[in-house]
This record gives C-alpha cells, structure tokens and sequence, in this order.
C-alpha cells in the first residue's frame, strides 16, 4: 500500500527534493500535482517547505554589519598604506 | 594629487568595514577576508580610470569583492563537487519516509521577527559552518550571487541534477540544525 501510495504521491525524500528544485527550476505539470498531493497528506513536508523559505529569507538577511570585531582603524590604515607601496 | 586618490582614500573610510563583514559572513575566515577586502581596493585602485560611475562606488567595490570570493569558492570546490547518495538515511528510512524524531516540526513562527535576532543569525552561521564543505559552497554562492541555479552550476562546474540535489541535502542538515539549536531551546 504504502509502495503505490510513494509511486502515486511520492516518497517524503522525493517530496522534499522536489522542493529544493522548485526553488530553482520549473516543476512539471506531473511533479506539481504530485507535490501538491503529498503535501496534502503529510505534515512533516508541508513543514520543511514553510521553513526551507524561511532559511532562505534568514540567510539572504545574513551579512551583519554589526558584528564587526576587528580594529577598523587600523585595518583601513594598513590598506591605504599597501595601496601607496604599490603605487 | 589626483582626484582618483583622493576618493580611493575616502572610499576605503567609507567602505572597508561593510566589505569586511560582507567578507566575513561569506568566506568564514577573518584573515582571509581581510585579505579579500585589502585585493579589492588594490584592484580598485588599478582599474579606478576604467571607473565610469555609471554605478555607485560601493556598488563597484562590491562587485570587485564578490568576484574575489567566488574565485575562493571556485578554488575551495576545484571541480570536485559530487552528488552522494548516501547520507539520507540520516533523515529518510529506506522507503523515503521521515524518521520519526527527524520530521520537521511545527515552528510556531506566526512572525518572521525572529530573523532580525542576532542570536538567531549566529546559529544559522554555525550551522551553515557546520556543512560539508562543498554543501556550503554552493548554498552560500547561491545567496552571494543571486544568480539561478543554471549559472551557478557553471560557476562551479556541476550539473543542474546535481546541484538542487546538493542544496537539498545541505538544506535537510541545515533545517534539523537549525531547529535542534534555536527553537528546541
């Protein structure tokens, strides 16, 4: 049962592969439907879409400005200096 | 005494310490990004005549910079980027069902607040760190580009079946570490 439901629905591995490549790629009419239909029925998938976006927005926010630890000063001096010695 | 120099000068003021975090967040490395950060304005300074200002300065640095760091990425991945099949059993059982203490869990997140937290941004750095090498590579290109998949694929010399299938399994680790570290917690 569980094998015709996979081949007609997909596998969860197969559910969530085809959401990463949404990401990408168009679907086909096929895996589209399919998708949809498995998520109909599973949580858990339904789940790591939502929170797949979610990582993808939090990782596209990343770059923080503010967590700079280093000495700016001297850090920019050192370059000005590099730039006049290879003048 | 040229005008040019007057603005590298500025430009360094102004700029070097959004590249250099810039650099950070995406090499992971802080000497190797201040060396990034250091070419990018010794390059700067070469090409300042081919300089139109057809774009802003920071948008031209940023640029310089983000071809230094893919450079890093297409040396780090030398065309060794592979698709392995194994490892799924980590999250799937051999039908391709969840295990059961790996299905994604409800988040509880009716807002997107929480990825202002800085906390928050911490753990995804260490789990983003925490991915095989190559996994990374091709995750983080994708957010340092914004290119489509194809072009990354190019980038780095994988096929596109390859590709949504390596972003596939970083996301499967990069989700359950994710939510193991922060919304466990």
């Amino acid at each position: 049962m569980k094998k015709i439901m996979h081949i007609l629905f997909l596998s969860c591995l197969k559910a969530t592969e085809l959401i990463e490549k949404k990401l990408y790629y168009k679907l086909s009419f096929r895996e589209k439907m399919q998708l949809k239909m498995h998520k109909m029925m599973c949580d858990a998938c339904t789940n790591y879409e939502d929170q797949s976006i979610i990582l993808d927005h939090a990782m596209q926010k990343g770059a923080n400005p503010e967590n700079i630890v280093i000495d700016l000063e001297a850090f920019k001096k050192n370059i000005l200096k590099k730039m006049e010695d290879t003048k | 005494m040229t005008k040019e120099k007057h603005d590298l000068a500025g430009w360094v003021e102004e700029y070097a310490g959004e590249l250099y975090s810039w650099a950070t967040y995406k090499v992971s490395d802080d000497e190797l990004a201040k060396d990034l950060v250091q070419d990018t304005f010794l390059a700067a300074a070469e090409k300042v005549d081919d300089f139109k200002g057809n774009s802003s300065p920071k948008t031209w640095l940023f640029s310089i910079l983000n071809y230094k760091i893919i450079d890093v990425y297409r040396k780090k991945v030398n065309k060794t980027v592979s698709y392995e099949p194994s490892g799924f059993s980590d999250f799937f059982d051999e039908e391709g069902s969840w295990h059961l203490e790996k299905r994604p869990k409800d988040w509880h997140d009716q807002d997107d607040n929480f990825l202002d937290d800085s906390d928050f941004q911490l753990v995804l750095k260490a789990c983003l760190d925490a991915l095989p090498e190559k996994w990374g590579v091709c995750v983080r290109l994708k957010y340092l580009t914004k290119k489509n998949g194809d072009e990354i694929c190019q980038e780095v010399g994988v096929s596109p079946t390859n590709f949504w299938q390596i972003i596939h399994r970083a996301k499967l680790q990069l989700r359950d570490c994710v939510e193991k570290n922060w919304f466990q917690n």
